[in-house]
């Protein structure tokens, strides 16, 4: 725990680009700094009263592409520590739709506020932004690139309904090519003691990039088409399959019937699997399945919030910052 | 009857051991041809390669962007300044595990394809040279 804590430390300042930019210790420091603003009453999540820790700093929020849950949390969680948010949700009410570059848009924004959430549709802007702000940047999303934030709640998601991350056997299922939350929570999954799984179908199967890192690192379970077919999970990370990726529509209307889990199909996995989904949905999970016990995606939906208070906090330096002086 | 002319080097670069085929795409990467004579030569006996593409160039010393570039066409190319008639240093390109402002990233949706920015490739592994951009991440094999 003395390193965890230690490893917090190491967010004071910094931009949040990619998951793979971080210490296992540093993401277990923020999953435990995330554990803190979590309070549950009777069974129903809440939040801890915190003090306003953030009072008198604001975030900017850049988001150049349309979001739901990563613009709100993040809002939310700015607000929760007593801090104010500015920025524009539609990047047409913005000097982006009169030509202005990304680096302008950021070095007039940095003096304007404390950190940044950049979400934008081309990859590595986030990392550009990074360069060239003299303020922290996060990435909410560049492209089908990076999601980091994302992969944290999801790590948090897990480590709290299961437990722990260690020993879990996690299957994917459903984008596996494109799907970017896959590919960065696999990846952030390589510091732990895991067995992954993918389910997905054949011209949607994992990049060779991140295949080969699976593989060296020794953690490549099965590859398979059918859930049916991919043994014992503890967890389930269903994601969407977006109908753009098939050339043929015929194709893309067999597969998404192919990769939609109800009751029936999860039955045989028992009741401890944990079932997420980093939403939206169009009809992958069926809605008889919300009422499951381990059906958790609302509730990893909400963890953005705390997972993204920890962050603000360590990162602008709030409990954080007063603890260490 | 005239004398043969003498193409030997006396002030300039010799690209030697550049693999076969690859002589053109060499002059391009130089933009060749500009001042100086230029010798080229195309599927060559080589005693290690069996044959090699070799260009020899009056007055031209390269660069070290345009040496990073020609690295990528092959392994073991050298280049040989040659001083009055004799080489005066001789070097094997090596690829740099930062390409800095040499290639362009093959995904469209690469904000270094929207945006004035100086690339950065990480180079992974041996030859054949494959590349990470340093902004999208993308990884690709990339020709130079």
């Amino acid at each position: 725990m003395a390193d965890h804590v230690h490893a917090g430390k190491a967010f004071f300042g910094r931009s949040v680009v990619s998951a793979e930019d971080f210490t296992k210790d540093e993401i277990l420091a923020l999953l435990d700094a995330a554990r803190s603003y979590d309070r549950f009453e009777d069974g129903t999540p809440s939040f801890q009263p915190v003090p306003a820790t953030l009072q008198g700093r604001v975030l900017g929020l850049l988001f150049f592409e349309p979001s739901t849950r990563t613009r709100l949390s993040f809002e939310s969680a700015m607000l929760r520590l007593g801090g104010s948010v500015l920025g524009f949700a539609d990047a047409r009410i913005s000097s982006f739709s009169k030509g202005e570059t990304l680096v302008d848009t950021i070095r007039v924004v940095e003096g304007y506020c404390d950190a940044i959430v950049l979400r934008h549709p081309k990859e590595g802007a986030a990392r550009l932004a990074a360069e060239v702000a003299r303020v922290p940047v996060l990435n909410g999303g560049d492209g089908s690139n990076q999601h980091p934030t994302q992969t944290f709640l999801d790590l948090y998601t897990i480590r709290e309904a299961a437990g722990q991350l260690d020993g879990l056997k996690v299957g994917f299922m459903g984008d596996l090519r494109y799907g970017r939350t896959v590919h960065s929570l696999a990846s952030a999954l390589l510091h732990f003691d895991v067995d992954l799984k993918f389910i997905g179908p054949e011209n949607l199967r994992l990049p060779s990039d991140l295949r080969g890192q699976l593989k060296q690192a020794g953690r490549l379970g099965a590859e398979v088409t059918q859930l049916a077919d991919a043994g014992d999970l503890d967890v389930l990370y269903v994601t969407r399959i977006q109908k753009e990726r098939f050339p043929d529509p015929m194709d893309y209307e067999r597969v998404r019937n192919a990769y939609r889990v109800d009751r029936e199909a999860l039955a045989p996995l028992g009741e401890n699997l944990k079932i997420l989904h980093p939403l939206p949905r169009v009809n992958e999970v069926a809605t008889e399945v919300d009422d499951l016990p381990g059906a958790i995606y609302f509730q990893q939906s909400r963890n953005g919030v705390t997972v993204r208070m920890a962050l603000l906090d360590l990162i602008l330096g709030g409990r954080a910052g007063a603890g260490a002086s | 009857m005239s004398q043969p002319r003498d193409y030997r080097l006396h002030e300039g670069t010799v690209i030697d051991h550049l693999p076969v085929g690859s002589a053109a795409r060499a002059l391009e990467l130089l933009g060749l041809p500009r001042e100086g004579s230029i010798t080229v030569g195309i599927n060559v006996p080589s005693p290690s390669q069996g044959q090699k593409d070799i260009v020899r160039v009056e007055g031209l010393f390269l660069e070290k962007h345009e040496s990073d570039r020609l690295a990528l066409l092959g392994e073991h190319i050298t280049v040989s300044i040659v001083r009055d008639g004799a080489v005066a240093e001789k070097t094997v390109l090596d690829v740099p595990d930062r390409l800095l402002g040499i290639l362009a990233c093959r995904n469209p949706t690469c904000i270094t394809n929207e945006e004035q920015v100086q690339t950065v490739f990480l180079k992974q592994g041996g030859f054949p040279y494959h590349f990470r951009c340093a902004y999208c991440e993308r990884v690709s094999a990339t020709e130079a």
